[in-house]
């Protein structure tokens, strides 16, 4: 009996002491798409947020030959429930554009969605497993804050301006990340166990990956798209 | 060997002894009584054992609920309470508490003893008084009856005032004390707070284990007829057994504990007034399940009904009515009784004012050889795999035969084409492939290459035909002329007149023509004008009630060919034959079976009956009985849904009084269903929660056919909806499928209106709309809204041309001539309420306006800004637009 919850104290250290952070590299092979120049003549106020020709995002390739907007999140492995970060995220409507064009937050985060722009802009959401939303911004500085109650990935719109679109990742867990302008993530504080990471991305899809978190804490998983 | 009833005669009657016949009989009659009271008493009451396990069933999830609350409990929180609470009861035993309570109860003693003497005093003092007045008025002395008089009334002041003196000082004792009681009492309140829920749930679990066992029943008088047309009552006692119908905490329990799993339908057919057996049918007053449920017994004409074979019973109040939000087996399996055109040729109740689904065959041949029609009537699935047509299994001499009728009396058919011979040529296949797929034909009709519609559907047949051969099938005059006007050759016809120019048209002759039967087909050789041919072929048709489904010439008022089925679910399988088939004993999941030799067995009941005659409708044909009826190619599913429908075939009907009434809306409502119906409008439009199969193209469901809400009625005048039936208008721009224009005839106009209304709770009311002014004090304000809200961004108001133009939204000049008023401050309240998926965002919320500045930004006052300012655009007369 004594042994027994000695081992049990030992192995619940173990498992708070070997909690672990998975990064990695999304890499990109072949000639990057050449984004076609969004045309932002319809709306005078959008057209003068940008002094250079803006692109679309739904591909890009870093200069270190990386990808840029993969949510790489953990897709199978984890036990038990966890509770939603308290920090708000910011969801930002800035020169016509959606800032960021890829986030990823967990189910009960508060997403506060901002108009930084002088133009109507809605926000259209075309969730399924969560309630759609479209609700319009007509004027400079307005803010709402959204929560989901489940998990999906989804596209959000504005009807106005036909060029904007980003996409949401909702989670049930707190192990997730969107790649940077250098094409890395770390996903954080992982007990050790073996895991299912999946990379996602708006054109090319999914893939797939296992990793092993054991005591010593790290681990590495990349992954590789092609044109 | 004498026995012993030999020996027995040989006794003399007086002396023989009957001891042992008492003794045997009476132990009998014993046994009997005992097994008649334990049969009574324990075997025969199975419902008590089902309360006693639901009862501890039950208990023991609000056990678990009291676990469970008493876990999410703050376990320091408690433990610092009941610290509390006794520490609290222990202040009880310090000694100032102790000693004024002993000193109160000393004094409480005193109190009573001064009460006492009080009392005691005024009496004595009455006395006194008495003798004092006495001697007064009898003229005695009266000096010491004053003295006595004089010397009670001061006791009595003494008394009173020890009395009050006494209740003053025990009070300020209760001071002292009610501190320490209320500091308990404090501590136990908190306690039983944080303990609160756990308390509840236990408290539950004792009751659920103390309720009683006891019979449940519902008596329903005057609830039927009998066949003899008396009044006749019923008694259902099935929520004996299942008691859990309405606990949520049963919901995952075994039967017969378990929750209902349609609450929606209970709270439209309360078990409590309306019982079960209507619905699930069973024997109502049996306790036991095997006669409750009506399976152990043979005699018993209306078995439990399982699985979705339970909606059958939706029918006997609902039979008129084609769509049940709450009943999705039974639409869908009236939906295929209805497609499949079974009242054709059968009687059916609630069907006998539909349409022939077939297509009129006077003039066949100005579409088709005669050639494709002696293949086609031959077998239908041939040609096309996924008709409607069932196939009449005719022999080749047969189908020449009635392919000679039918040529014949084509050939007197006074048909001509519009336009001249040869109109059609000159079209563009590559164009004609981008019109058909982008105007809307694939919304009804499959082709190689697109099967979407079939499958979102999920229906074995399609609801018009699958092009995917169909230039094999029809001549491109025809086809041209029909694109044209589908009326001029079929004056019924339920295909829409897509509006297509004459070069359009050309376009997609080009391209359906293109798709072709690359098969050899079967040829025939017999001469079709041969007069004995041709009047077989008359009686053929006549005796296959082909004109069931198709207007054939001469053939116009042929009555229906088989037998009526509107009490068809009282049939009995003695009734029926079984043919050569062989029984399949197991009750269960084998519905058929195809044996090894050939042969085919199914269970010999009304169900198996069923199941094998929509299987295969010529299996229980033998050498000496033949059958007439076609074969359709039901899947398993369809086969179970029309089972299901004839089941409901009966002729037992609750009376009135338990029916909702089919009163002059739901009249209107159903009216336009079989119109929206008859015209597929489910193909495009989301109605009443079905449809919009075409939908699945589309990417986003805001570039597909808009949904038909149930607010529809309240959403556009009846003036424009009118207009826009005889003659659409484009609303969407960024649409590219077209609504088609469908010649509704006026009384079906009138019906589709009534059917939105009807579902919008509205009557029809003509209202001059463009009498309704603007209201003068909105309108500046609108006008102001309409700009900071910037709905020109994606609204025009005026004519539109350029670029950009196909991507706006509902042009607002229409606003007033189109739309209600009332509906577009509904509208801009919360847009996706009324259409979900729309394009149009919501602006307010939580009763504010974004724009503070105007109108307080009360949402209100804005919407009827907006409203005015919007129903003023547009308008040619009235008030004038705010000043620009
Ligand atoms: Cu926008």
């Amino acid at each position: 009996m004594q042994c027994r919850r000695v081992l049990g104290i030992l192995i619940l250290g173990m498992t708070i002491a070997s909690a672990g952070d998975v990064t990695g590299k999304v890499a990109f092979a072949g000639t990057p798409p050449k984004g076609s120049p969004l045309q932002m003549t319809a709306d005078p106020v959008c057209k003068k947020a940008h002094t250079k020709p803006v692109t679309g995002e739904d591909v890009v390739v870093n200069k270190n030959g990386t990808l840029r907007n993969v949510i790489v999140y953990v897709k199978s492995g984890l036990k038990g429930s966890f509770t939603a970060p308290k920090d708000k995220l910011v969801f930002d409507q800035m020169g016509c554009l959606y800032t960021p064009h890829v986030l990823s937050l967990m189910v009960g985060q508060e997403l506060e969605v901002r108009n930084s722009d002088a133009t109507l802009h809605n926000v259209h959401s075309l969730s399924k497993a969560n309630p759609q939303f479209n609700n319009a911004q007509p004027m400079k500085g307005m803010k709402m804050t959204k929560t989901f109650a489940k998990e999906e990935t989804f596209k959000v719109k504005c009807e106005v301006h036909p060029w904007m679109g980003a996409y949401i990742g909702v989670f049930n867990h707190p192990y997730h990340a969107v790649t940077g302008d250098d094409g890395s993530f770390t996903i954080k504080g992982l007990p050790a166990g073996e895991y299912t990471i999946e990379a996602w991305h708006e054109k090319y899809g999914t893939k797939t990956a296992t990793v092993k978190v054991d005591a010593s804490g790290k681990a590495t998983v990349d992954f590789s798209y092609k044109s | 060997m004498t026995s012993y009833f030999d020996k027995r005669t040989q006794t003399p009657v007086e002396t023989r002894k009957y001891v042992h016949f008492y003794v045997a009989f009476s132990g009998l009659l014993f046994l009997g009584t005992v097994w008649s009271l334990w049969d009574e008493v324990v075997s025969r009451r199975p419902w008590k054992d089902y309360q006693t396990e639901y009862n501890d069933l039950l208990a023991a999830k609000y056990d678990s609920l009291a676990l469970d609350a008493q876990a999410s409990v703050d376990s320091a929180a408690v433990s610092q309470a009941t610290e509390a609470v006794a520490s609290a009861r222990a202040a009880l035993s310090a000694e100032e508490y102790v000693t004024t309570n002993e000193r109160k109860t000393d004094l409480l003693e005193e109190l009573e003893i001064a009460t006492r003497e009080w009392r005691f005093a005024r009496s004595r003092s009455d006395a006194a008084y008495y003798q004092y007045k006495k001697d007064l008025a009898e003229g005695k002395d009266a000096t010491s009856s004053k003295a006595e008089l004089d010397g009670h009334d001061a006791d009595i002041a003494k008394w009173f005032e020890s009395r009050n003196n006494l209740e003053r000082e025990i009070a300020g004792f209760d001071l002292i004390l009610e501190k320490y009681t209320t500091a308990v009492q404090k501590a136990e309140v908190e306690l039983r707070a944080l303990l609160g829920a756990v308390a509840g749930y236990q408290a539950k679990a004792e009751k659920q284990r103390q309720s009683p066992i006891a019979i449940h029943q519902v008596v329903k008088n005057d609830y039927e007829f009998t066949p003899f047309q008396e009044v006749k009552a019923r008694v259902d006692r099935c929520q004996t057994c299942h008691l859990g119908w309405r606990e949520e905490l049963m919901t995952d329990a075994p039967q017969p504990h378990s929750k209902h799993p349609a609450p929606e339908l209970l709270a439209q057919h309360n078990p409590e007034t309306f019982g079960c057996t209507p619905c699930h049918r069973g024997q109502g007053p049996a306790l036991t399940p095997g006669f409750a449920h009506g399976d152990e017994d043979h005699y018993w004409e209306t078995p439990l009904l399982r699985g979705n074979d339970v909606y059958a019973s939706c029918n006997g109040c609902h039979y008129n009515e084609t769509r049940l939000k709450f009943a999705k087996p039974y639409v869908k399996a009236k939906q295929v009784v209805i497609e499949s055109g079974c009242y054709g040729c059968h009687e059916i109740k609630g069907f006998s004012d539909l349409p022939k689904i077939g297509p009129p065959l006077y003039s066949i041949t100005a579409k088709a050889t005669p050639e494709w029609i002696y293949r086609w009537v031959r077998n239908p699935r041939d040609y096309s795999p996924h008709t409607r047509m069932p196939n009449f299994r005719f022999s080749d001499e047969q189908a020449e035969a009635v392919t000679a009728y039918l040529v014949s009396a084509s050939r007197t058919s006074e048909f001509t084409l519009e336009r001249p011979r040869g109109s059609y040529a000159g079209g563009s296949p590559s164009e004609g492939k981008r019109l058909f797929e982008a105007v809307g034909c694939q919304a009804c009709h499959v082709t190689a290459g697109f099967t979407t519609v079939r499958d979102v559907r999920g229906t074995s047949y399609d609801i018009a035909p699958e092009l995917s051969r169909v230039g094999s099938k029809v001549n491109a005059d025809w086809l041209f002329d029909w694109l044209k006007n589908p009326r001029h050759y079929n004056a019924d016809s339920r295909m829409p007149s897509l509006r297509l120019s004459d070069q359009e048209a050309r376009n997609v002759v080009a391209y359906v023509m293109t798709m072709k039967d690359e098969r050899a087909l079967d040829k025939f050789s017999v001469a079709l004008d041969d007069p004995d041919r041709i009047a077989r072929g008359d009686k053929l048709i006549r005796e296959y009630g082909c004109a069931g489904c198709h207007l054939i010439k001469g053939m116009e008022n042929e009555g229906k060919v088989s037998v009526e089925l509107s009490d068809f679910g009282r049939k009995k399988a003695e009734q029926m034959d079984f043919g050569d088939t062989k029984p399949i004993q197991a009750h269960g999941e084998q519905e058929y079976l195809a044996n090894d030799d050939g042969t085919v067995s199914v269970q010999h009941t009304w169900r198996g009956w069923i199941y094998g005659k929509l299987k295969n409708a010529r299996l229980f044909q033998t050498e000496r009985i033949a059958q007439k009826m076609p074969v359709f190619e039901f899947s398993d599913e369809e086969i179970k849904l029309v089972r299901m429908f004839l089941i409901s075939m009966t002729r037992d009907i609750p009376l009135p009084a338990h029916q909702r009434a089919y009163d002059k809306r739901f009249q209107d409502i159903e009216g336009g269903r079989r119109v929206s119906m008859r015209y597929n409008c489910q193909q495009c439009h989301i109605l009443e929660d079905e449809g919009g199969y075409v939908l699945a193209k589309y990417e986003e469901a805001a570039l597909g056919p808009p949904p038909i809400p149930e607010t529809q009625g309240a959403k556009v005048q009846e003036q424009w909806l009118h207009a826009f039936f005889k003659n659409p208008t484009t609303i969407r721009p960024w649409l590219k499928i077209r609504m088609p224009t469908f010649q509704f005839n006026e009384e079906e106009i009138g019906k589709l209106q009534k059917y939105f209304l009807g579902m919008a709770h509205q009557d029809m009311v003509i209202r001059d709309y463009a009498s309704v002014q603007p209201e003068t004090d909105y309108l500046r304000p609108g006008r102001q809204l309409f700009d900071t809200y910037q709905c020109a961004k994606c609204h025009p108001s005026g004519p539109v041309s350029g670029e950009g133009a196909a991507d706006l939204a509902p042009n607002l000049a229409m606003a007033s001539s189109r739309l209600k008023p009332e509906w577009i401050s509904g509208w801009l309240l919360d847009p996706q309420r009324l259409q979900p998926g729309t394009r149009m965002p919501q602006f307010f919320f939580d009763g504010q306006g974004p724009d503070e500045s105007v109108l307080n930004g009360d949402a209100n006052e804005q919407i009827r800004a907006l409203q005015t300012y919007v129903w003023s655009l547009g308008r040619r007369s009235g008030t004038p637009i705010a000043d620009r």
